[in-house]
């Protein structure tokens, strides 16, 4: 991880100078109710996201213990199904590391680390002597391990049910994928239970402006969720953004070759939608990272920052919509498409990562290492 | 456009105010610039720039390389994208390194972050230069060369012989000279120099409570503005003391600018300014900083917009006496220059002098048709007169 923790000094003065182009709010502290806009995030948007993804969780698992029992094409065919419902709906959460999937040394770590070690799994799978837990397998499961088992252990659907009938590790297999799932499961509720219980109201009444407030930490995970969840690990590092050449091997969903586009609209509407404080089951819309930087006036270029924002949303998704549906091919005929995505999803960084900030009066608290 | 100071402990001196651009800011205290670029904390040194120097010299094998015909086009293109381990150069310091030349060409956070595509463009025009000097360039080595096909011309008087390929361009100069814009100056005005990179996450607040990185004795603004520093600097033998000709790029061509008597004087102005900036970050001041930003960008932009003049006459005045090789060998440079003015900085701005757009229209113009064989004086006049009236010079300050 990348993230530092800001020093926070006993006595602390806060002290924004502005240049002439800028016009957020210079030096003052803003009387904007930010508990209303933790209330709104944590009971229309979160908790319903981890609710509704905890159902899909249960059918993904319900699922693949069918095919586990019984494989055949249409248990898989089942279990493939569930996999991409509870897919898409986990575009909607990796971008809250806060409370306890932070706690659980990121929750995401377990659940979406991509591409696969394959080495690892299939060793895991040949000697039954694999421990989900340690960091060295993060990459050895989640979902990303389920479009390997479900997709990847062939080349065509019979081959991969042999894998788990006829296949001399057969047993091997069904234990893997079963450990797979289970772990998700768990810490799947792990995180739900915690939003329910205890955290959601911590979450809430935490509405200072200190380094470790609530909105201080979420705004911080929702950049850098955006920065690298979304626009690097999506679509930079599988287009060459930040290596010699591209990688097309590195893409989401690798294995299903079919879904990269469509899990990359989800988190970009998942990641909008936070933006405007939008109902997670609904098109109601409250108190948002919109209306804060709206209650103060923030403009940039003569333009609301918010509109900036959002109409750069909107542009990055026209760039997604015209790639290939699998990003993979999509590379291999034209990157040119795929980095210009990436450019379009970068222009907004700057708004997110510099003027929304700033007119928050929030420090970043990670930094790109990229120097020499 | 720094903005936002966050924990300043109430106890020290305040050094920081709110000021509008045309205020001196923090008046009562006098930051001095140290004779030579040395900077200590704690008795130890703070300056560190070793991967500027390790990507020049990289750039300089590359350089040579484009010169020896027994190279192949993968062996060339390993010099441009080295990856860690393979042996690609003569220094084993090198081929250990993870770094190449090729990733930080039209890299920087300002002008690239968000325009990877364009990027890509200039990288990739790059390569085909590499890939033609081997594949065309090369296999005609001892032939003559003419209008559409590669090979040799020798200068007058027993002169030089110039390698070119069949638009009369030398490929190896238009890599080295777009290097110096596409990679050190690019890095150094729109990357580190640049508040996005001097001022990103807590770097202010780190510099202001002299928070050092981990392991270092610098803090990470400091070691920001060292690597602009190192850019231009890096392969001196003595960085802190620089004598200037110490490589084949940014550092010879700012010396020879500042060889030219209408422009004597550029290079102080840049190492002052580089120190002068360098003890601000250490006094906290950010405002007498991004002056010296102005001016380093100012001056460091001149170099290839000059440069880029001086050759395009040079070419006039060679081809008018008929000495073809040593006219293309100075349009092959100028094309080079040009190509870096794309990577300027025209201060308090956010662009540089001249677009992608702007300096591929020229090049395009230069070599339309068979390119360096049949341009004409009046084409290189009109573009010398574009260039220099954009930086506010005669075309005749630059012969």
């Amino acid at each position: 991880m990348l993230k530092k923790i800001a020093l926070v000094f006993s006595l602390a003065l806060i002290v924004a100078c502005s240049s002439s182009d800028d016009s957020s709010q210079g030096g003052t502290t803003d009387t904007f109710d930010r508990s209303a806009l933790l209330k709104n995030l944590a009971d229309n948007i979160i908790i319903p996201a981890y609710q509704d993804f905890g159902i899909k969780l249960t059918n993904l698992k319900g699922s693949i213990n069918a095919f586990v029992a019984t494989p055949n094409q249409n248990t898989l065919d089942a279990a493939r199904k569930t996999w991409l419902t509870a897919y898409s709906a986990w575009q909607h959460l990796e971008m809250y590391n806060i409370g306890k999937a932070e706690a659980l040394n990121q929750y995401y770590y377990f659940m979406n680390i991509y591409p696969v070690t394959v080495s690892d799994i299939e060793n895991g799978v040949l000697t039954g002597a694999f421990d989900l837990n340690t960091p060295s397998y993060h990459d050895a499961q989640g979902f990303p391990a389920l479009d390997y088992l479900l997709y990847g252990l062939a080349a065509d659907d019979a081959g991969i049910i042999a894998k788990f009938s006829t296949d001399k590790n057969a047993q091997g297999y069904k234990d893997y994928l079963t450990a797979v799932i289970n772990q998700m499961d768990k810490l799947t509720k792990d995180v739900i239970t915690d939003w329910t219980t205890v955290y959601r109201d911590q979450f809430v009444n935490s509405s200072q402006n200190t380094a470790t407030s609530s909105l201080n930490k979420f705004v911080n995970d929702y950049i850098f969720y955006y920065e690298k969840g979304l626009r690097a690990n999506k679509i930079g590092i599988p287009a060459g953004v930040f290596s010699s050449t591209p990688l097309p091997n590195k893409v989401e969903g690798y294995y299903n070759q079919k879904v990269s586009k469509a899990l990359s609209l989800e988190a970009l509407n998942a990641v909008q939608n936070v933006f405007n404080g939008k109902s997670f089951n609904g098109s109601a819309t409250g108190a948002s990272f919109k209306t804060y930087l709206d209650y103060l006036e923030t403009n940039k270029e003569g333009e609301k920052l918010s509109m900036l924002i959002n109409n750069q949303f909107d542009l990055a998704r026209t760039k997604i919509q015209a790639l290939d549906s699998n990003f993979s091919a999509q590379i291999n005929a034209d990157n040119s498409k795929m980095t210009a995505a990436y450019d379009a999803l970068q222009r907004a960084v700057v708004y997110l990562k510099v003027d929304m900030v700033q007119a928050f009066n929030i420090s970043v608290d990670y930094i790109d290492a990229d120097g020499d | 456009m720094r903005k936002i100071l966050l924990g300043l402990a109430i106890t020290s001196t305040l050094l920081t105010s709110c000021s509008s651009d045309d205020e001196v800011n923090n008046p009562t205290i006098t930051v001095e610039a140290p004779a030579t670029y040395k900077f200590t904390r704690d008795g130890n040194s703070t300056v560190d720039f070793n991967g500027q120097t390790t990507r020049i010299k990289m750039a300089m094998e590359l350089r040579s390389a484009l010169k020896d015909n027994t190279k192949s086009a993968a062996e060339l293109q390993a010099l441009f994208s080295h990856r860690e381990g393979d042996i690609d150069f003569s220094d084993a310091e090198l081929n250990a390194s993870k770094k190449n030349v090729r990733n930080k060409v039209a890299a920087s956070k300002d002008l690239f972050g968000a325009n990877t595509t364009l990027s890509n463009e200039i990288k990739s025009l790059m390569d085909s230069w590499i890939e033609q000097q081997a594949t065309t360039v090369f296999p005609n080595w001892e032939m003559t060369a003419t209008a559409g096909s590669a090979g040799q011309l020798q200068q007058a008087g027993g002169g030089a012989v110039r390698y070119v390929n069949g638009k009369g361009l030398e490929l190896d100069q238009a890599v080295a000279k777009t290097l110096i814009g596409g990679l050190m100056t690019d890095q150094m005005l729109n990357n580190y120099l640049s508040t996005s990179v001097l001022d990103e996450a807590s770097n202010i607040q780190n510099n202001d409570n002299a928070i050092v990185e981990s392991g270092k004795f610098y803090t990470t603004m400091e070691h920001k503005w060292d690597e602009a520093y190192g850019y231009l600097y890096g392969n001196e033998v003595d960085p802190a003391v620089p004598v200037l000709g110490a490589d084949s790029f940014l550092n010879t061509y700012l010396n020879q600018v500042d060889a030219d008597a209408d422009f004597a004087g550029t290079a102080a102005a840049v190492y002052d300014a580089f120190k002068l900036g360098r003890a601000a970050i250490v006094a906290k001041n950010y405002d007498l900083r991004d002056e010296q930003v102005a001016i380093i960008r100012k001056n460091v932009s001149l170099v290839p917009a000059v440069r880029a003049v001086h050759y395009l006459q040079e070419g006039k005045l060679s081809m008018a006496a008929g000495d073809t090789a040593k006219a293309f060998h100075a349009l092959s440079e100028a094309l080079g220059f040009i190509n870096s003015l794309q990577f300027t900085r025209q201060p308090n701005t956010n662009s540089p002098y001249f677009t992608n757009a702007e300096v591929t229209a020229f090049m395009d113009t230069l070599l339309a048709e068979n390119g360096f064989w049949d341009v004409t004086p009046e084409t290189l006049d009109s573009i010398s007169g574009t260039i220099a009236s954009k930086f506010g010079f005669p075309v005749a300050a630059a012969n």
